[in-house]
């Protein structure tokens, strides 16, 4: 019996050529639902059992830093969107979510960060991204399907560059008899 | 806390010098602690039939949770008074629920840049089906240990 699954996010499809026309064109800029928090902070920072004084300890991140800091590994959770919301539909920020392509899936490929500031507790992510490249049909061990890279920029409410980041990821499918 | 806290600087560092080694166990607890930590509900990463859906064996880290253990053996090395300037990273193979990830790295170059004293190291991502996420990272460190 072949499982049936709703889409994680609400892909959009098409065809490759509908996928080169959002080239270069930058997304609408998301404001984070989340503020940083040291609530989430605690929370990461204990899935990945990471020490850091900059995260927990407000004495020595105050003397460091200037505060308690987010890690970095959070700067992708700022802006993520509710599982559920009153007013607004659940729309996920990353532009590639956006792409027409066939593929019914996604996995993450490489990921390059370069990071300008530290985020403190209480500041408030933006992020707009664009597709900057989408590869033709390639076939790889998981399945078929295209690469997208995309760069992203986020913000402080203060409209400081805290990190730009390039992103590839492969949207796919599984051929049918191979899953 | 603060007692404890190892600092490494950068006139102590030197190419060729190995970065700590960190394991850490990921059972299926943590992959469902990773998707909550990081409101990435992304299904690959709770739904065992999903992942297999996706010619996946098993549920799997997402990618903040790789990155937040590539950061972690950094900063275990050289301290909390790092600030990670840049981390490229390669998702080879995926960190599926019931493997125990291993990082290691080494110090590649150590160099001063713009007023900052940097340090590239490499950090290598490995579980016991081998090497599945090869990273790269510039690190600035204060200088010299204030005396």
């Amino acid at each position: 019996m072949t499982e049936k699954f709703n889409e994680p996010f609400p892909l959009a499809y098409g065809t490759y050529d509908d996928a080169v026309k959002m080239l270069n064109k930058p997304g609408e800029k998301v404001l984070a639902e989340f503020s940083v928090n040291w609530e989430m902070i605690k929370i990461y920072c204990s899935m990945v059992e990471d020490g850091n004084a900059s995260y927990w300890d407000e004495g020595y991140a105050n003397k460091q830093w200037g505060g308690i800091v987010a890690p970095l590994g959070l700067l992708l959770t700022w802006p993520m969107s509710l599982q559920w919301h009153p007013k607004k539909e659940r729309k996920h920020y990353f532009i590639a979510m956006t792409i027409p392509l066939p593929g019914d899936t996604i996995i993450n490929v490489a990921t390059n960060t370069e990071f300008h500031r530290h985020l403190y507790l209480g500041d408030r992510v933006s992020v707009v991204d664009e597709l900057t490249d989408v590869s033709e049909e390639k076939k790889t061990r998981l399945g078929v399907g295209h690469f997208l890279t995309t760069k992203a920029q986020f913000f402080n409410q203060r409209e400081q560059l805290i990190a730009e980041q390039t992103n590839s990821l492969f949207r796919y499918y599984v051929p049918e008899g191979e899953s | 806390m603060s007692g404890d806290i190892t600092l490494k600087y950068w006139n102590e560092i030197s190419e060729g010098d190995a970065v700590a080694t960190v394991t850490m166990a990921v059972p299926f607890e943590r992959v469902i602690l990773d998707a909550a930590a990081t409101q990435d509900y992304f299904p690959g990463h709770h739904n065992p039939a999903y992942a297999r859906h996706q010619g996946q064996k098993e549920i799997y880290l997402n990618t903040m949770a790789i990155e937040g253990f590539i950061d972690r053996v950094a900063t275990d090395w050289a301290g909390p008074h790092t600030f990670i300037r840049k981390r490229q990273m390669q998702m080879r193979s995926s960190i599926y629920a019931g493997d125990t990830l291993q990082g290691e790295g080494r110090v590649e170059k150590c160099y001063e840049a713009g007023g900052r004293h940097l340090v590239d190291v490499t950090i290598n991502i490995s579980t016991a089906n081998g090497l599945c996420v090869p990273a790269v990272l510039t690190l600035d460190i204060p200088g010299e240990r204030p005396s």
